[in-house]
Protein backbone atom coordinates (compact mmCIF):
# COMPACT_ATOMS: atom_id res chain seq x y z
CA UNK A 1 0.00 0.00 0.00
CA UNK A 2 2.82 1.80 0.85
CA UNK A 3 4.48 1.92 -2.60
CA UNK A 4 1.30 2.59 -4.58
CA UNK A 5 0.58 5.27 -2.38
CA UNK A 6 3.75 6.26 -3.43
CA UNK A 7 3.82 5.64 -6.78
CA UNK A 8 0.38 7.66 -7.43
CA UNK A 9 1.85 10.96 -5.53
CA UNK A 10 5.13 11.13 -7.59
CA UNK A 11 2.60 11.13 -11.05
CA UNK A 12 0.09 13.24 -9.69
CA UNK A 13 1.31 16.18 -11.74
CA UNK A 14 1.47 14.40 -14.88
CA UNK A 15 -2.12 13.39 -14.72
CA UNK A 16 -3.28 16.15 -13.91
CA UNK A 17 -1.59 17.73 -17.17
CA UNK A 18 -2.92 14.61 -19.77
CA UNK A 19 -6.44 14.45 -18.46
CA UNK A 20 -6.53 18.40 -18.79
CA UNK A 21 -5.27 18.32 -22.44
CA UNK A 22 -7.42 15.71 -23.28
CA UNK A 23 -10.68 17.63 -21.98
CA UNK A 24 -9.05 20.17 -23.71
CA UNK A 25 -9.00 18.68 -26.97
CA UNK A 26 -12.31 17.24 -26.46
CA UNK A 27 -13.42 21.00 -25.84
CA UNK A 28 -11.64 22.63 -29.10
CA UNK A 29 -13.57 20.31 -31.83
CA UNK A 30 -16.68 19.84 -29.54
CA UNK A 31 -17.28 23.28 -29.78
CA UNK A 32 -17.02 23.11 -33.31
CA UNK A 33 -20.07 21.06 -33.21
CA UNK A 34 -23.07 22.98 -33.00
CA UNK A 35 -21.69 24.99 -36.30
CA UNK A 36 -20.93 22.31 -38.41
CA UNK A 37 -24.43 20.50 -37.23
CA UNK A 38 -26.16 24.06 -39.06
CA UNK A 39 -24.22 23.72 -42.06
CA UNK A 40 -24.21 20.12 -42.00
CA UNK A 41 -24.75 19.71 -46.05
CA UNK A 42 -21.76 22.04 -46.72
CA UNK A 43 -19.59 19.81 -44.57
CA UNK A 44 -20.49 16.72 -45.85
CA UNK A 45 -19.86 17.94 -49.43
CA UNK A 46 -17.04 19.26 -48.49
CA UNK A 47 -15.59 15.99 -47.03
CA UNK A 48 -17.00 13.92 -49.55
CA UNK A 49 -14.62 15.89 -51.63
CA UNK A 50 -11.49 14.13 -50.03
CA UNK A 51 -10.65 10.82 -51.59
CA UNK A 52 -12.17 8.13 -49.42
CA UNK A 53 -8.52 6.66 -48.57
CA UNK A 54 -7.94 10.40 -46.66
CA UNK A 55 -11.76 10.02 -45.00
CA UNK A 56 -10.85 6.61 -43.68
CA UNK A 57 -7.52 7.80 -42.10
CA UNK A 58 -9.25 10.75 -40.26
CA UNK A 59 -11.91 8.10 -39.37
CA UNK A 60 -15.37 10.21 -41.25
CA UNK A 61 -18.21 8.16 -41.84
CA UNK A 62 -20.21 10.34 -43.94
CA UNK A 63 -23.75 9.27 -42.99
CA UNK A 64 -22.98 10.23 -39.85
CA UNK A 65 -20.51 12.46 -39.21
CA UNK A 66 -23.29 15.07 -38.57
CA UNK A 67 -24.35 13.55 -35.68
CA UNK A 68 -22.89 13.74 -32.24
CA UNK A 69 -21.94 10.24 -31.75
CA UNK A 70 -20.58 10.43 -35.26
CA UNK A 71 -18.68 13.60 -34.69
CA UNK A 72 -17.50 12.53 -31.64
CA UNK A 73 -15.82 9.47 -33.10
CA UNK A 74 -13.71 11.37 -35.01
CA UNK A 75 -12.34 13.36 -32.28
CA UNK A 76 -12.07 10.39 -29.98
CA UNK A 77 -9.54 8.96 -31.81
CA UNK A 78 -6.97 11.67 -31.27
CA UNK A 79 -7.70 11.40 -27.91
CA UNK A 80 -7.00 7.83 -27.77
CA UNK A 81 -3.80 8.84 -29.72
CA UNK A 82 -3.20 10.81 -26.58
CA UNK A 83 -3.84 8.98 -24.41
CA UNK A 84 -2.21 5.69 -25.54
CA UNK A 85 1.20 7.82 -25.49
CA UNK A 86 0.50 8.75 -21.54
CA UNK A 87 -0.02 4.72 -20.75
CA UNK A 88 2.92 3.80 -22.78
CA UNK A 89 4.89 6.56 -20.87
CA UNK A 90 3.58 5.37 -17.52
CA UNK A 91 3.86 1.88 -18.62
CA UNK A 92 7.83 2.32 -19.36
CA UNK A 93 8.74 4.70 -16.60
CA UNK A 94 7.14 3.09 -13.45
CA UNK A 95 9.60 0.11 -13.34
CA UNK A 96 12.64 1.77 -15.38
CA UNK A 97 12.85 4.78 -13.42
CA UNK A 98 14.18 2.97 -10.39
CA UNK A 99 16.82 2.23 -12.11
CA UNK A 100 17.26 5.57 -14.16
CA UNK A 101 16.84 7.65 -11.11
CA UNK A 102 19.63 4.80 -9.33
CA UNK A 103 16.36 4.27 -6.50
CA UNK A 104 16.49 0.88 -7.00
CA UNK A 105 19.29 0.58 -4.13
CA UNK A 106 16.95 1.96 -1.92
CA UNK A 107 13.56 0.24 -2.94
CA UNK A 108 14.96 -3.21 -3.73
CA UNK A 109 16.75 -3.95 -0.54
CA UNK A 110 13.41 -3.20 1.65
CA UNK A 111 11.83 -6.43 2.81
CA UNK A 112 9.05 -6.61 -0.03
CA UNK A 113 9.50 -9.06 -2.80
CA UNK A 114 10.38 -7.45 -6.47
CA UNK A 115 6.67 -8.93 -7.16
CA UNK A 116 5.33 -6.73 -4.63
CA UNK A 117 6.94 -4.04 -6.52
CA UNK A 118 5.55 -4.86 -10.15
CA UNK A 119 2.20 -5.12 -8.19
CA UNK A 120 2.05 -1.83 -6.55
CA UNK A 121 3.46 0.00 -9.64
CA UNK A 122 1.15 -1.95 -12.02
CA UNK A 123 -2.19 -1.17 -9.56
CA UNK A 124 -0.72 2.45 -9.30
CA UNK A 125 -0.86 3.29 -13.73
CA UNK A 126 -4.17 1.45 -13.71
CA UNK A 127 -5.35 4.02 -11.27
CA UNK A 128 -3.85 7.01 -12.72
CA UNK A 129 -5.65 5.94 -16.36
CA UNK A 130 -8.34 5.42 -14.64
CA UNK A 131 -9.03 8.75 -13.14
CA UNK A 132 -7.73 10.67 -16.24
CA UNK A 133 -10.66 8.26 -18.37
CA UNK A 134 -13.39 8.92 -16.01
CA UNK A 135 -12.53 12.96 -15.24
CA UNK A 136 -12.03 12.77 -18.83
CA UNK A 137 -15.43 10.99 -19.61
CA UNK A 138 -16.76 13.44 -17.14
CA UNK A 139 -15.66 16.40 -18.68
CA UNK A 140 -16.74 15.34 -22.59
CA UNK A 141 -19.73 14.34 -21.21
CA UNK A 142 -20.47 17.57 -19.75
CA UNK A 143 -19.07 19.46 -23.08
CA UNK A 144 -21.35 16.83 -25.20
CA UNK A 145 -24.43 17.97 -22.96
CA UNK A 146 -23.86 21.37 -24.12
CA UNK A 147 -23.17 21.15 -27.81
CA UNK A 148 -25.61 18.70 -28.55
CA UNK A 149 -28.04 19.33 -31.39
CA UNK A 150 -30.31 16.36 -30.69
CA UNK A 151 -30.72 13.46 -27.77
CA UNK A 152 -27.98 11.06 -28.56
CA UNK A 153 -27.47 7.87 -26.85
CA UNK A 154 -25.83 7.88 -23.26
CA UNK A 155 -24.49 4.15 -23.81
CA UNK A 156 -23.02 4.41 -26.45
CA UNK A 157 -21.08 7.88 -26.15
CA UNK A 158 -20.04 5.52 -22.91
CA UNK A 159 -19.40 2.46 -25.10
CA UNK A 160 -17.02 4.70 -27.47
CA UNK A 161 -14.87 6.53 -24.19
CA UNK A 162 -14.36 2.87 -23.28
CA UNK A 163 -12.33 2.12 -26.02
CA UNK A 164 -9.72 4.75 -24.75
CA UNK A 165 -9.17 2.82 -21.76
CA UNK A 166 -9.35 -0.46 -23.24
CA UNK A 167 -6.31 1.43 -25.55
CA UNK A 168 -4.62 2.71 -22.72
CA UNK A 169 -4.48 -0.41 -20.93
CA UNK A 170 -2.54 -2.32 -24.23
CA UNK A 171 -0.51 0.37 -24.38
CA UNK A 172 0.27 0.21 -20.87
CA UNK A 173 1.18 -3.71 -20.70
CA UNK A 174 3.38 -3.07 -24.17
CA UNK A 175 5.26 -0.13 -22.15
CA UNK A 176 5.95 -2.43 -18.94
CA UNK A 177 7.25 -5.07 -20.80
CA UNK A 178 9.19 -3.31 -23.04
CA UNK A 179 11.01 -1.22 -20.17
CA UNK A 180 11.85 -4.28 -18.44
CA UNK A 181 13.61 -5.58 -20.75
CA UNK A 182 16.51 -3.24 -20.84
CA UNK A 183 19.21 -2.75 -18.58
CA UNK A 184 19.08 1.02 -18.09
CA UNK A 185 16.28 3.08 -20.09
CA UNK A 186 17.87 6.72 -20.60
CA UNK A 187 14.61 8.46 -21.50
CA UNK A 188 11.94 6.92 -21.90
CA UNK A 189 9.65 9.59 -24.30
CA UNK A 190 11.45 8.83 -27.55
CA UNK A 191 10.21 5.40 -27.26
CA UNK A 192 6.90 5.42 -26.09
CA UNK A 193 6.07 7.98 -28.99
CA UNK A 194 7.92 6.31 -31.39
CA UNK A 195 6.04 2.99 -30.90
CA UNK A 196 2.57 5.07 -30.02
CA UNK A 197 2.97 7.45 -33.12
CA UNK A 198 4.10 4.09 -35.24
CA UNK A 199 1.25 1.77 -34.46
CA UNK A 200 -1.14 5.21 -34.98
CA UNK A 201 0.38 5.44 -38.46
CA UNK A 202 0.31 2.07 -39.25
CA UNK A 203 -3.20 1.86 -37.89
CA UNK A 204 -4.08 4.89 -40.09
CA UNK A 205 -2.53 3.39 -43.34
CA UNK A 206 -3.87 0.05 -43.06
CA UNK A 207 -7.42 0.96 -42.56
CA UNK A 208 -7.57 2.60 -45.74
CA UNK A 209 -7.50 -0.82 -47.22
CA UNK A 210 -10.16 -1.94 -44.11
CA UNK A 211 -8.12 -5.33 -44.53
CA UNK A 212 -9.51 -7.71 -41.31
CA UNK A 213 -6.01 -9.53 -40.46
CA UNK A 214 -3.66 -5.71 -40.88
CA UNK A 215 -6.27 -4.58 -37.84
CA UNK A 216 -4.72 -6.76 -35.92
CA UNK A 217 -1.01 -4.85 -35.62
CA UNK A 218 -2.35 -1.25 -34.49
CA UNK A 219 -4.11 -1.22 -31.36
CA UNK A 220 -5.70 1.83 -32.49
CA UNK A 221 -7.71 0.26 -35.53
CA UNK A 222 -8.91 -2.81 -32.94
CA UNK A 223 -11.89 -0.87 -32.38
CA UNK A 224 -14.11 0.88 -35.27
CA UNK A 225 -16.44 3.43 -33.87
CA UNK A 226 -18.69 3.26 -36.70
CA UNK A 227 -19.22 -0.42 -35.94
CA UNK A 228 -19.33 0.35 -32.27
CA UNK A 229 -22.43 2.82 -33.15
CA UNK A 230 -24.05 0.73 -35.57
CA UNK A 231 -24.00 -2.62 -33.33
CA UNK A 232 -23.84 -1.43 -29.80
CA UNK A 233 -20.75 -3.84 -29.25
CA UNK A 234 -17.20 -4.53 -29.76
CA UNK A 235 -16.02 -6.61 -32.41
CA UNK A 236 -14.97 -9.84 -30.78
CA UNK A 237 -11.19 -10.91 -32.00
CA UNK A 238 -9.55 -7.42 -31.78
CA UNK A 239 -11.49 -6.96 -28.34
CA UNK A 240 -9.65 -10.67 -27.10
CA UNK A 241 -6.36 -9.52 -29.02
CA UNK A 242 -6.05 -6.57 -26.72
CA UNK A 243 -6.76 -8.74 -23.70
CA UNK A 244 -4.37 -11.78 -24.89
CA UNK A 245 -1.68 -8.70 -24.88
CA UNK A 246 -2.38 -7.42 -22.14
CA UNK A 247 -2.26 -10.67 -20.12
CA UNK A 248 0.87 -11.96 -21.90
CA UNK A 249 2.74 -8.35 -21.35
CA UNK A 250 2.10 -8.38 -17.63
CA UNK A 251 2.64 -12.32 -17.10
CA UNK A 252 6.42 -11.47 -18.77
CA UNK A 253 7.01 -8.63 -16.74
CA UNK A 254 6.24 -9.86 -13.55
CA UNK A 255 8.88 -12.90 -14.89
CA UNK A 256 11.26 -10.47 -16.23
CA UNK A 257 11.91 -8.00 -13.48
CA UNK A 258 11.53 -10.85 -10.75
CA UNK A 259 15.12 -12.69 -12.23
CA UNK A 260 16.62 -9.21 -13.51
CA UNK A 261 20.10 -7.79 -11.84
CA UNK A 262 19.71 -4.17 -10.98
CA UNK A 263 23.73 -3.14 -11.42
CA UNK A 264 25.50 -0.75 -9.11
CA UNK A 265 25.10 2.53 -9.83
CA UNK A 266 28.16 3.47 -12.53
CA UNK B 1 23.49 -19.79 12.41
CA UNK B 2 25.68 -17.22 10.91
CA UNK B 3 24.60 -13.72 10.16
CA UNK B 4 26.08 -13.86 6.70
CA UNK B 5 27.14 -17.04 5.33
CA UNK B 6 28.99 -16.50 1.63
CA UNK B 7 29.16 -20.37 -0.20
CA UNK B 8 31.53 -20.42 -3.09
CA UNK B 9 29.40 -17.57 -5.03
CA UNK B 10 30.11 -16.30 -8.13
CA UNK B 11 28.87 -14.08 -10.77
CA UNK B 12 29.73 -13.39 -14.49
CA UNK B 13 28.71 -10.01 -15.98
CA UNK B 14 28.99 -11.59 -19.60
CA UNK B 15 32.67 -11.51 -20.39
CA UNK B 16 33.86 -9.06 -17.42
CA UNK B 17 34.37 -10.45 -14.37
CA UNK B 18 32.53 -10.13 -11.43
CA UNK B 19 33.61 -12.49 -8.31
CA UNK B 20 35.16 -15.70 -8.14
CA UNK B 21 34.23 -18.51 -5.49
CA UNK B 22 33.50 -16.42 -2.91
CA UNK B 23 32.78 -17.73 0.53
CA UNK B 24 32.82 -16.10 4.12
CA UNK B 25 30.50 -16.18 6.85
CA UNK B 26 29.96 -13.41 9.89
CA UNK B 27 28.92 -14.58 13.14
CA UNK B 28 26.16 -12.77 15.50
CA UNK B 29 27.64 -9.32 16.75
CA UNK B 30 30.57 -9.35 14.73
CA UNK B 31 32.72 -6.38 12.72
CA UNK B 32 33.55 -7.68 9.76
CA UNK B 33 35.36 -6.23 7.43
CA UNK B 34 35.95 -6.61 3.47
CA UNK B 35 38.61 -4.98 1.93
CA UNK B 36 39.71 -4.46 -1.57
CA UNK B 37 40.38 -1.94 -4.14
CA UNK B 38 38.09 -0.33 -6.53
CA UNK B 39 35.95 -2.83 -8.89
CA UNK B 40 37.54 -5.69 -6.84
CA UNK B 41 34.24 -7.02 -6.40
CA UNK B 42 33.28 -5.81 -3.37
CA UNK B 43 29.87 -4.26 -4.52
CA UNK B 44 29.73 -7.48 -6.20
CA UNK B 45 29.29 -9.27 -3.27
CA UNK B 46 27.09 -7.48 -1.37
CA UNK B 47 24.45 -6.74 -4.11
CA UNK B 48 24.00 -10.53 -4.40
CA UNK B 49 23.97 -10.75 -0.79
CA UNK B 50 20.96 -8.57 -0.54
CA UNK B 51 19.38 -9.94 -3.98
CA UNK B 52 20.01 -6.81 -5.99
CA UNK B 53 22.05 -9.36 -8.31
CA UNK B 54 21.22 -13.03 -9.06
CA UNK B 55 24.35 -14.84 -8.01
CA UNK B 56 25.97 -17.44 -11.21
CA UNK B 57 26.86 -20.05 -8.80
CA UNK B 58 26.89 -19.82 -5.36
CA UNK B 59 24.78 -18.77 -2.68
CA UNK B 60 24.66 -15.58 -0.07
CA UNK B 61 22.25 -16.00 2.34
CA UNK B 62 21.29 -13.95 5.49
CA UNK B 63 20.18 -14.79 8.60
CA UNK B 64 19.76 -18.73 7.25
CA UNK B 65 17.41 -17.10 4.16
CA UNK B 66 18.41 -16.20 0.44
CA UNK B 67 17.17 -12.46 0.15
CA UNK B 68 15.76 -13.77 -3.59
CA UNK B 69 13.45 -16.44 -2.16
CA UNK B 70 12.50 -14.90 1.30
CA UNK B 71 12.61 -10.80 0.65
CA UNK B 72 11.15 -10.66 4.29
CA UNK B 73 14.71 -11.30 6.13
CA UNK B 74 15.59 -8.04 4.86
CA UNK B 75 13.34 -6.58 7.36
CA UNK B 76 16.64 -7.18 9.77
CA UNK B 77 19.24 -5.68 7.41
CA UNK B 78 20.16 -1.66 7.20
CA UNK B 79 22.06 -0.88 3.84
CA UNK B 80 24.21 1.96 3.09
CA UNK B 81 25.25 2.17 -0.66
CA UNK B 82 28.34 3.90 -1.58
CA UNK B 83 26.09 6.25 -3.72
CA UNK B 84 22.74 7.27 -2.68
CA UNK B 85 20.11 8.65 -4.79
CA UNK B 86 16.73 9.42 -3.83
CA UNK B 87 13.23 10.33 -5.59
CA UNK B 88 13.08 13.78 -6.45
CA UNK B 89 10.84 16.79 -4.95
CA UNK B 90 11.03 14.93 -1.55
CA UNK B 91 11.87 16.27 1.59
CA UNK B 92 13.98 14.39 3.81
CA UNK B 93 11.57 13.46 6.38
CA UNK B 94 8.91 12.30 3.77
CA UNK B 95 11.63 10.01 2.71
CA UNK B 96 12.41 8.83 5.95
CA UNK B 97 8.66 8.12 6.69
CA UNK B 98 8.53 6.19 3.49
CA UNK B 99 11.24 4.11 4.10
CA UNK B 100 9.60 3.69 7.64
CA UNK B 101 6.93 2.19 6.21
CA UNK B 102 8.48 -0.72 4.90
CA UNK B 103 9.48 -1.95 8.24
CA UNK B 104 6.56 -3.28 10.76
CA UNK B 105 8.37 -1.03 13.68
CA UNK B 106 6.96 2.64 14.73
CA UNK B 107 10.33 4.51 13.78
CA UNK B 108 9.37 8.08 14.21
CA UNK B 109 11.26 8.08 17.68
CA UNK B 110 14.24 6.72 16.20
CA UNK B 111 13.94 9.35 12.82
CA UNK B 112 14.78 12.22 15.62
CA UNK B 113 17.16 10.56 17.54
CA UNK B 114 19.37 9.61 14.56
CA UNK B 115 18.69 12.97 12.69
CA UNK B 116 20.44 14.84 15.81
CA UNK B 117 23.11 12.55 15.75
CA UNK B 118 24.05 13.13 12.34
CA UNK B 119 23.11 17.20 12.50
CA UNK B 120 20.58 16.35 9.62
CA UNK B 121 17.69 18.91 8.85
CA UNK B 122 14.55 17.07 8.22
CA UNK B 123 13.05 19.86 6.59
CA UNK B 124 14.86 20.05 3.87
CA UNK B 125 14.45 18.89 0.22
CA UNK B 126 16.17 16.00 -0.80
CA UNK B 127 17.53 17.77 -3.94
CA UNK B 128 18.91 20.73 -2.27
CA UNK B 129 21.18 18.74 -0.21
CA UNK B 130 25.16 18.02 -1.12
CA UNK B 131 26.42 15.06 -1.39
CA UNK B 132 27.44 14.37 1.93
CA UNK B 133 24.18 15.58 3.24
CA UNK B 134 22.68 13.33 1.00
CA UNK B 135 24.78 10.58 2.16
CA UNK B 136 23.61 11.53 6.20
CA UNK B 137 20.26 11.19 4.75
CA UNK B 138 21.29 7.61 3.60
CA UNK B 139 22.94 6.94 7.05
CA UNK B 140 19.55 7.76 9.09
CA UNK B 141 17.37 6.05 6.61
CA UNK B 142 19.66 2.67 6.62
CA UNK B 143 19.17 2.85 10.47
CA UNK B 144 15.78 3.79 11.18
CA UNK B 145 14.31 0.35 12.07
CA UNK B 146 16.89 -1.00 14.04
CA UNK B 147 18.20 -3.78 11.97
CA UNK B 148 20.05 -6.47 13.03
CA UNK B 149 22.46 -6.86 10.68
CA UNK B 150 23.80 -2.71 8.95
CA UNK B 151 25.81 -3.63 5.60
CA UNK B 152 28.15 -0.53 4.73
CA UNK B 153 29.19 -0.26 1.20
CA UNK B 154 32.03 2.22 1.11
CA UNK B 155 30.16 4.74 4.26
CA UNK B 156 32.65 7.30 4.33
CA UNK B 157 32.47 8.97 1.38
CA UNK B 158 31.73 12.63 1.09
CA UNK B 159 31.14 12.96 5.31
CA UNK B 160 33.99 15.16 6.65
CA UNK B 161 35.74 13.60 9.64
CA UNK B 162 33.73 14.82 12.33
CA UNK B 163 30.95 12.72 10.71
CA UNK B 164 33.31 10.15 10.10
CA UNK B 165 33.83 9.56 13.52
CA UNK B 166 30.09 10.51 14.51
CA UNK B 167 29.02 7.60 12.14
CA UNK B 168 31.74 5.34 13.49
CA UNK B 169 30.76 6.03 17.15
CA UNK B 170 27.19 4.98 15.81
CA UNK B 171 28.00 1.78 14.42
CA UNK B 172 29.80 1.34 17.10
CA UNK B 173 27.01 2.11 19.69
CA UNK B 174 24.55 -0.17 17.19
CA UNK B 175 27.03 -3.11 17.66
CA UNK B 176 27.08 -2.92 21.30
CA UNK B 177 23.43 -3.49 21.16
CA UNK B 178 23.79 -6.50 19.46
CA UNK B 179 23.97 -5.68 15.52
CA UNK B 180 26.50 -7.26 13.36
CA UNK B 181 28.15 -5.20 10.83
CA UNK B 182 29.43 -5.51 7.42
CA UNK B 183 31.98 -3.11 6.22
CA UNK B 184 33.25 -2.85 3.11
CA UNK B 185 35.96 -0.09 2.42
CA UNK B 186 39.21 0.49 0.52
CA UNK B 187 39.93 2.64 3.57
CA UNK B 188 42.42 0.71 5.58
CA UNK B 189 42.29 2.86 8.52
CA UNK B 190 38.33 2.74 9.29
CA UNK B 191 38.87 -1.09 8.62
CA UNK B 192 41.90 -1.17 11.15
CA UNK B 193 39.76 0.75 13.74
CA UNK B 194 36.37 -1.35 13.52
CA UNK B 195 36.45 -4.91 12.46
CA UNK B 196 37.73 -8.03 14.43
CA UNK B 197 38.00 -9.94 11.26
CA UNK B 198 38.71 -9.10 8.03
CA UNK B 199 38.57 -10.54 4.39
CA UNK B 200 41.02 -9.18 1.23
CA UNK B 201 39.23 -9.34 -1.93
CA UNK B 202 41.47 -9.19 -4.96
CA UNK B 203 40.13 -9.61 -8.76
CA UNK B 204 37.24 -11.32 -7.63
CA UNK B 205 38.82 -13.95 -5.28
CA UNK B 206 39.11 -13.38 -1.19
CA UNK B 207 42.82 -13.84 -1.14
CA UNK B 208 42.82 -13.52 3.15
CA UNK B 209 40.28 -13.97 5.30
CA UNK B 210 41.79 -13.44 9.18
CA UNK B 211 41.45 -12.11 12.79
CA UNK B 212 43.11 -8.20 12.57
CA UNK B 213 44.96 -9.43 15.26
CA UNK B 214 46.47 -11.97 13.51
CA UNK B 215 46.70 -9.78 10.46
CA UNK B 216 48.31 -7.47 11.96
CA UNK B 217 50.39 -8.84 15.00
CA UNK B 218 51.31 -12.00 14.50
CA UNK B 219 52.89 -12.10 11.18
CA UNK B 220 54.89 -8.76 11.11
CA UNK B 221 56.24 -6.07 13.30
CA UNK B 222 57.78 -2.80 12.37
CA UNK B 223 61.10 -2.80 13.56
CA UNK B 224 63.15 0.12 13.55
CA UNK B 225 66.87 0.46 15.32
CA UNK B 226 69.87 3.28 15.72
CA UNK B 227 73.32 1.80 15.98
CA UNK B 228 75.91 3.46 18.31
CA UNK B 229 77.72 3.36 15.18
CA UNK B 230 77.21 2.63 11.34
CA UNK B 231 75.01 -0.36 11.22
CA UNK B 232 76.44 -3.62 9.83
CA UNK B 233 74.34 -4.59 6.66
CA UNK B 234 74.98 -8.28 7.04
CA UNK B 235 73.04 -8.27 10.51
CA UNK B 236 69.57 -7.80 8.67
CA UNK B 237 70.55 -10.56 5.83
CA UNK B 238 68.28 -13.34 7.13
CA UNK B 239 65.04 -14.73 6.24
CA UNK B 240 61.69 -12.93 7.53
CA UNK B 241 63.42 -9.62 7.42
CA UNK B 242 61.87 -7.23 4.30
CA UNK B 243 61.45 -3.72 3.28
CA UNK B 244 64.84 -2.67 5.07
CA UNK B 245 65.76 0.72 4.80
CA UNK B 246 69.26 1.15 6.10
CA UNK B 247 71.33 4.55 6.35
CA UNK B 248 74.47 4.61 8.15
CA UNK B 249 73.45 4.68 11.74
CA UNK B 250 69.83 3.53 12.02
CA UNK B 251 67.64 0.71 9.55
CA UNK B 252 63.83 0.05 9.25
CA UNK B 253 62.20 -2.66 8.19
CA UNK B 254 59.42 -5.22 8.33
CA UNK B 255 60.05 -8.69 10.12
CA UNK B 256 58.15 -12.11 9.66
CA UNK B 257 59.18 -15.14 12.06
CA UNK B 258 60.01 -16.33 15.29
CA UNK B 259 60.94 -13.09 17.32
CA UNK B 260 63.61 -14.61 19.23
CA UNK B 261 65.65 -15.17 16.03
CA UNK B 262 66.10 -11.06 15.30
CA UNK B 263 66.41 -9.99 18.82
CA UNK B 264 69.29 -12.35 19.21
CA UNK B 265 71.06 -11.23 15.90
CA UNK B 266 70.27 -7.45 17.27
CA UNK B 267 71.76 -8.38 20.49
CA UNK B 268 75.16 -8.59 18.93
CA UNK B 269 75.10 -4.84 18.12
CA UNK B 270 75.41 -2.14 20.47
CA UNK B 271 72.46 -0.32 19.63
CA UNK B 272 71.13 3.16 21.06
CA UNK B 273 67.67 2.70 20.07
CA UNK B 274 65.17 0.20 19.28
CA UNK B 275 61.72 0.06 18.82
CA UNK B 276 59.42 -2.77 17.56
CA UNK B 277 55.70 -1.61 16.45
CA UNK B 278 52.87 -3.14 14.82
CA UNK B 279 52.59 -2.22 10.95
CA UNK B 280 49.68 -0.81 9.91
CA UNK B 281 47.46 -2.57 8.23
CA UNK B 282 48.07 -0.38 4.80
CA UNK B 283 51.73 -1.76 4.84
CA UNK B 284 50.24 -5.65 5.24
CA UNK B 285 47.71 -4.69 2.58
CA UNK B 286 50.50 -3.89 0.14
CA UNK B 287 52.28 -6.53 0.70
CA UNK B 288 49.43 -9.21 -0.17
CA UNK B 289 48.27 -7.06 -3.73
CA UNK B 290 52.00 -6.40 -4.79
CA UNK B 291 53.16 -10.16 -4.29
CA UNK B 292 50.49 -11.71 -5.96
CA UNK B 293 51.02 -9.54 -8.92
Amino acid sequence: MNMYLHELKSMRKSTIMWTCSMIAIALVYLSLYPAIFSDGAHFKDMLAGYPASIRAVLGVTLDSVTTLLGFYSMIIAFVVLCGGIQAMNLGMSMLSKETRERTADFLLVKPVSRAAVVTAKILAGLTVFLITDVVYYAGASVIASIVKQSSYSGGLFFMINLTLFFVQLIFFAIGAVVSVFFDRLRSVLPVSLGTVFGCYIIGALVAAGKDDWARFISPFRYFDYSYIIQNSRYETPYLATGAVIVIVSVVTCYFVYARKDIHAVS
Amino acid sequence: MSVIEIKNLTKNYGKARGIIDVSLTVEQGEIFGFIGPNGAGKSTTIRTLLGLIYPTSGSARIFGKCCTTNPEVREDVGYLPSEVFYYDGMRVIDLLRYSASFYKKDCTKRINELAEIMDLDLKKRIDDLSFGNKKKVGIVQGLIHEPRLIILDEPTAGLDPLMQQRFFELIASENKKGATVFLSSHILREVQKMCERVALIKDGRIIKLEKMSELQGNNFKRIKVEGQSDLDKTIFDMPGVSKLENGGKTASFLYRGDINNIIRKLAQTELSNLSIDEPDLEEIFMHYYSKDG
